[in-house]
C-alpha cells in the first residue's frame, strides 16, 4: 500500500510540471498586457509602462519568467506576486479560502444528502411516477445553468420584498463577531448560493446513483442475497447500495478542482467572497501569476483528488487491493 | 487676585487646549445644490465594485482604491462641488509669483492624522518628492513635475521653509499646476521606511499599505477613518471627530457616524442590492433609467436624480488615419465631413441615452462654464441623402453595382468597426451606426471587443474604425495627451507620435490643422493669462468641429438612484481627486 501511494505521488510530479507549462503558455497566448490598463491613464506615458514592466519582470523572455515561477514555487513555495494587489499570490489566494471551502463545502454536502436518497429511491420505483418528477426536476436542474437559477431567486427574493440579494451576510454583520444573529443572517443568504449551485450537483449526482444502483439490483449477488431470506432493507443497503456507491466515491474525488473553478460565474452573480471571481478577474487583468497559480491549483487538486479516490475505494470495497 | 490669575490661567489653558484640538475650520455651503444642514449620526451604505488592490492611491490605478482614497485623505486644494473652481483644502490659502513659476501654500493650522500626529509641510514635501514624483510609483505622476525647457529636462522643487508652509518652484509657467495640485497627501510618519529617504529602493513604494496592512497603519485627514476591511465584502469606516471641514450652520462634517461600502461585483448586482435596500446610493447609466423611474414612480422608497456632467466620458467615431487599406479616404477632412451626416446623434441620444444625454461639445463639456464653446451650428446634421451626395462629390461611389461603394482605387469601402461589447450602450450604438452607413452604402462590419481593451486595440492601431469614449476634465491642458496631435493618446493618427518616447512629434504628418492645434496646446500649457488660455482653447474647440479629428456623438448626463433617507445627495463619480461630497450627505 505504501508502496503504491509512493508511486502514484511520484507520479504526480511529472504531470503537474507539464500540466505547469500549459497554464503558462495558455496565459501567454492570451492577447494584451497587465500593463494594457495603464495606457488609459494620462499620468501614464509609454515610458512609464515600459519602467512598470521591468518593474514586473514582463520584459524578460518567457522562458525565463517561467523557470523563475517553478522555480520560487519548487524552492521557496513561492507562487509569485500579485502584479494587481502588490503582494504575493499565495495571500491573495489565502483570503478567499475560508468562504470558498465553506461554500462548496456546504453546497456539496447539500447536493450529495440530497442526489444520493433520492437516486436509491428512484431506482427502486423505476419508471414510476415519483421517477419520472424526480427525473424531470434532475434534468431541468441539468440543463438550467446555475447562474440563471441565481438570477432567477434573486429576482424571487426582490419580489417578496426581501434584502438578502447576494453576499453572505447582510451589510451590519460583515465583519462583526459571531453571535446568533448573525449566524441566522448567514443562513438566510447562504439558502440562495445552496438552491442555485447545489440543484444542479444534484442532478448529476442523482441520475448517477439511480444507473449505478439499477445495474447492481440486477446482479447475481443480489438475487442470492434475496434468496438467503436477507430483508429487503438489508439487501439494498447492505449489498446493493455498497456496490452502487463506489463510482460516486471517484466523482466526488475528481470534483476537488471545483472548489476552484466550478461556479465563477454564479459567485460572481450571487457576489460571493469566493476564489472563483478572482480566477475571472486575474485572467480578463492577465495578472498572470494568479491566473496561473489558480489554474495550477486546479489541476494539481484534480490530481489529488484523484488519489484520494482511489485510496478511498481501496477502504471502502474490499475487491480493490493496490498492493 | 490671585484666584483670578487662576482663572485666567484655566481659560487660557482651555483656549490653548481648543485651538490644538480643532482645526482651521473651512465652511462649506452649497445651497445651489440643494444643501441643508443635517442631521448627524447614523450609517451611510454605498456601493464599490470590487475590492480594493492596495490602500496606497499611488500603487496601482484602480477605481476602488481611488474611491476609498477620496474619503479618507486630502489634497491641497479641492473643487467646488458646483462651480468647479479650485478652492482650499489642507492648504488654506496659497499665493502665486508675478512671472508664474513660484507656487506658495500655506496650509491648514492643527489638522491632524487619524493616528493623532500633527500634519506639516514635511508631510507635504514628502508626499510629493517620495511618492508622487518618484518615477517607480505605478501611480504616480512624475511626468507632471519635470518641464521640458530649452529641450532640457528640469524638475519642479519643494520646500518648507517652516511647518505650515510648502513652496514649489517650477521652473517655467504652467497654466494648470494648481489644477494639478489635487493630489491625496500621505503621512510620512507611516510611509518613510518605504521610500527612498528612509533608505528603500524606488519601486518599494508599491508595496506601502497592502490590503494585509493593519488599518490603523493607513490614517489620513480626511473625513473618515479606516475601521475594518473584510476582502471581498466590505470595507468599513468611521467619522473623523477632529475633520476640518464644517457647515452652514457650524456643524462639524461629515454627518454620517458611519460609512460603509459595501462590495458588490457588476451593474446588476449592485442594482438589486441597491433595489433591495442595502446601498443609499447608485449610479446609473440612462439604459436603466426607465426601470428605476416606473419604480419610483409606483412609490418606490427612492428618487432618481439627474444632473449635466461635466465628467465622464462623451462616445466619438474615430477612424485610423494611418489605416493601410483606406488611409487616403479617412485620412480626408471631406470624408469625415460626409460621415458626420450619418451620423444619428438625436436618435442615440433618445434611443440609446433615453434622453439623458445632450450634443456634445467638440470636446468640452457643455457643463463646463469656462472652455466650453458651443459649436453646435458647426457640427453636421443627420442627413443621409446629404451624407450619399458628400460620398459622391468625393469619387466614392458604387461602381460594380454591388450596394457597396467603392473607394477611386476600386475597393469596396467596407470596414470593421470596433466597440466595447461588455456594455449595451456601446452595442445599440455601434448597430445604429452600422445599420445607417449600410443606407448610404457603406459597409461596417461590427467587431466587439472587451471594454479593458479598447483603448489599447485603438493605441495599436489594430482598428478601422472604433467608438471610443474618453474623459472630459475641467482644463483642456489635463486631457493634452488626448487632444494634441503627437501625444501619447492621439490613438486615430498615430503617424504623428514622436519616433522614439519623449523625442519630438512627426510634424511632416501633421495636417496644417493638427499642427495649429498642436501649438494651441503648446502655448496653452504656459500661458498664465486666463482669457488668452480660454480664447485658445475654443479655437482648438472650433477647428475640431470643422476639421473632425473624431466625430463626438454623445455627452450623457449623470443619473443616480438616492433612497429617500439620504439626506444632501449630490452626484459623486467617486474617482475624481479633489471633488467629494460624500462628507455632506446624512441619514434622516
Amino acid at each position: 500500500m505504501f508502496a503504491y501511494l509512493l508511486r502514484r505521488v511520484l507520479m504526480m510530479l511529472p504531470t503537474i510540471l507539464l500540466v505547469s507549462v500549459v497554464c503558462f503558455v495558455v496565459i501567454q497566448a492570451a492577447p494584451g498586457s497587465f500593463t494594457d490598463r495603464y495606457l488609459e491613464d494620462p499620468r501614464m506615458g509609454p515610458d512609464a509602462v515600459a519602467r512598470i514592466n521591468a518593474q514586473l519582470g514582463l520584459d524578460r523572455p518567457l522562458y525565463e519568467q517561467y523557470l523563475r515561477w517553478v522555480g520560487g514555487i519548487v524552492t521557496r513555495l513561492d507562487f509569485g506576486y500579485s502584479f494587481f494587489a502588490n503582494r504575493p499570490v499565495s495571500t491573495v489566494i489565502g483570503e478567499r479560502l475560508f468562504w470558498t471551502i465553506v461554500v462548496a463545502g456546504i453546497t456539496m454536502l447539500f447536493s450529495w444528502l440530497v442526489a444520493v436518497p433520492l437516486g436509491i429511491f428512484t431506482a427502486l420505483r423505476r419508471n414510476g411516477f415519483t421517477d419520472a418528477i424526480a427525473s424531470f426536476i434532475g434534468y431541468v436542474g441539468l440543463a438550467v445553468p446555475d447562474f440563471l437559477i441565481a438570477l432567477l431567486l434573486i429576482a424571487l427574493v426582490l419580489q417578496t420584498g426581501g434584502t438578502q440579494v447576494g453576499g453572505l451576510f447582510s451589510p451590519k454583520y460583515i465583519g462583526a463577531a459571531w453571535s446568533w444573529d448573525k449566524f441566522l443572517d448567514f443562513l438566510n443568504h447562504m439558502w440562495i448560493p445552496i438552491l442555485a449551485i447545489g440543484t444542479s450537483g444534484v442532478a448529476s449526482v442523482m441520475r448517477q446513483m439511480r444507473a449505478n444502483l439499477l445495474d447492481v439490483l440486477n446482479a447475481d449477488y443480489v438475487r442470492t442475497a434475496r434468496s438467503k431470506g436477507l430483508s429487503e432493507r438489508r439487501v439494498i443497503n447492505r449489498h446493493a447500495v455498497r456496490t452502487a456507491i463506489n463510482p460516486l466515491v471517484s466523482m466526488l474525488g475528481l470534483s476537488l478542482p471545483e472548489l476552484i473553478n466550478g461556479t465563477i460565474i454564479a459567485s460572481i452573480v450571487l457576489n460571493l467572497p469566493t476564489i472563483g471571481p478572482l480566477l475571472y478577474d486575474s485572467l480578463l487583468a492577465k495578472d498572470q501569476y494568479v491566473a496561473m497559480s489558480l489554474l495550477l491549483l486546479a489541476s494539481a487538486l484534480l490530481i489529488v483528488g484523484n488519489l484520494l479516490a482511489d485510496l478511498a475505494l481501496a477502504w471502502i470495497d474490499p475487491r480493490i487491493r493496490y498492493d | 487676585m490671585a484666584r483670578k490669575t487662576i482663572v485666567t490661567l484655566v481659560l487660557a489653558a482651555a483656549l490653548v487646549v481648543a485651538g490644538a484640538a480643532f482645526a482651521q475650520p473651512k465652511t462649506v455651503d452649497y445651497p445651489g445644490l440643494g444643501m441643508t444642514p443635517g442631521k448627524v449620526g447614523g450609517t451611510l451604505t454605498l456601493g464599490l465594485a470590487d475590492s480594493p488592490p492596495t490602500f496606497l492611491y499611488y500603487g496601482q490605478i484602480d477605481n476602488n482604491t481611488q474611491t476609498l482614497t477620496g474619503v479618507v485623505f486630502d489634497p491641497l486644494v479641492e473643487f467646488n462641488l458646483e462651480t468647479y473652481a479650485i478652492e482650499p483644502a489642507l492648504a488654506a490659502s496659497w499665493d502665486v509669483s508675478p512671472d508664474g513659476t513660484v507656487y506658495t501654500f500655506h496650509l491648514r493650522q492643527g489638522v491632524k492624522w487619524h493616528d493623532g500626529t500633527p500634519f506639516t509641510s514635511a508631510d507635504v514635501v514628502f508626499t510629493y518628492t517620495q511618492i508622487i514624483a518618484n518615477p517607480e510609483a505605478r501611480a504616480g505622476d512624475a511626468a507632471a513635475f519635470v518641464f521640458t525647457v530649452d529641450g532640457e529636462q528640469r524638475p519642479v522643487t519643494f520646500a518648507a521653509p517652516d511647518d505650515s508652509t510648502v513652496v514649489m518652484t517650477l521652473p517655467a509657467p504652467a497654466a494648470a499646476f494648481l489644477l494639478q495640485q489635487r493630489f491625496p497627501m500621505l503621512p510620512k510618519h507611516k510611509l518613510l521606511p518605504f521610500s527612498v529617504e528612509g533608505g528603500a529602493e524606488q519601486a518599494d513604494i508599491n508595496n506601502a499599505w497592502s490590503t494585509a496592512t493593519p488599518l490603523s497603519d493607513v490614517v489620513g485627514t480626511g473625513p473618515f477613518m479606516y475601521d475594518t476591511y473584510v476582502p471581498g465584502q466590505k470595507v468599513g469606516l468611521v467619522r473623523n471627530p477632529n475633520y476640518w471641514k464644517v457647515d452652514a450652520a457650524g456643524t462639524s462634517l461629515p454627518y454620517a457616524d458611519r460609512l460603509d461600502y459595501l462590495i458588490v461585483r457588476g451593474n446588476e448586482a449592485q442594482a438589486a442590492q441597491f433595489l433591495a435596500g442595502n446601498l443609499a446610493t447608485l449610479n446609473i447609466s440612462g439604459a436603466q433609467f426607465p426601470d428605476f423611474k416606473s419604480r419610483e414612480v409606483a412609490g418606490a422608497d427612492f428618487r432618481v436624480v439627474t444632473s449635466p456632467a461635466l465628467f465622464g466620458s462623451p462616445p466619438h467615431l474615430a477612424f485610423n488615419f494611418d489605416d493601410p487599406e483606406f488611409s487616403a479616404v479617412f485620412s480626408d477632412v471631406a470624408f469625415r465631413r460626409a460621415m458626420e451626416r450619418a451620423v444619428d446623434r438625436q436618435r442615440i441620444i433618445d434611443d440609446v441615452y433615453n434622453g439623458l444625454a445632450e450634443i456634445p461639445g467638440t470636446p468640452t463639456a457643455p457643463a463646463d462654464g469656462t472652455f466650453y464653446e458651443d459649436t453646435k451650428s458647426l457640427m453636421l446634421p443627420f442627413d443621409l441623402t446629404e451624407a450619399g451626395a458628400a460620398l459622391d462629390a468625393l469619387g466614392i461611389k458604387d461602381t460594380d453595382g454591388n450596394g457597396v461603394r467603392n473607394v477611386p482605387s476600386g475597393k469596396d469601402l467596407e470596414f470593421s468597426l470596433t466597440y466595447n461589447s461588455d456594455s449595451s450602450t456601446y452595442t445599440d450604438m455601434a448597430t445604429i451606426l452600422q445599420n445607417d452607413f449600410s443606407k448610404i452604402g457603406v459597409k461596417a462590419n461590427l467587431v466587439g471587443v472587451q471594454g479593458s481593451a479598447l483603448l489599447s486595440t485603438g493605441l495599436a492601431g489594430d482598428y478601422q474604425a472604433i467608438i471610443i469614449a474618453l474623459g472630459n476634465q475641467p482644463d483642456p491642458e489635463l486631457r493634452k495627451p488626448i487632444w494634441q496631435p503627437g501625444g501619447s493618446l492621439y490613438y486615430w493618427h498615430r503617424s504623428t507620435q514622436p519616433a522614439e518616447p519623449g523625442g519630438p512629434p512627426n510634424f511632416a504628418a501633421m495636417a496644417d490643422w493638427e499642427k495649429r492645434i498642436y501649438d494651441i496646446f503648446d502655448q496653452g500649457t504656459t500661458l498664465v493669462d486666463r482669457d488668452a488660455r480660454v480664447a485658445l482653447y475654443k479655437e482648438w474647440q472650433r477647428i475640431n468641429a470643422e476639421k473632425v479629428p473624431v466625430i463626438m456623438i454623445a455627452k450623457p448626463a449623470n443619473i443616480a438612484a438616492v433612497h429617500n433617507s439620504v439626506g444632501n445627495f449630490v452626484y459623486n463619480l467617486g474617482v475624481i481627486p479633489g471633488y467629494n461630497p460624500v462628507p455632506l450627505y446624512f441619514v434622516k
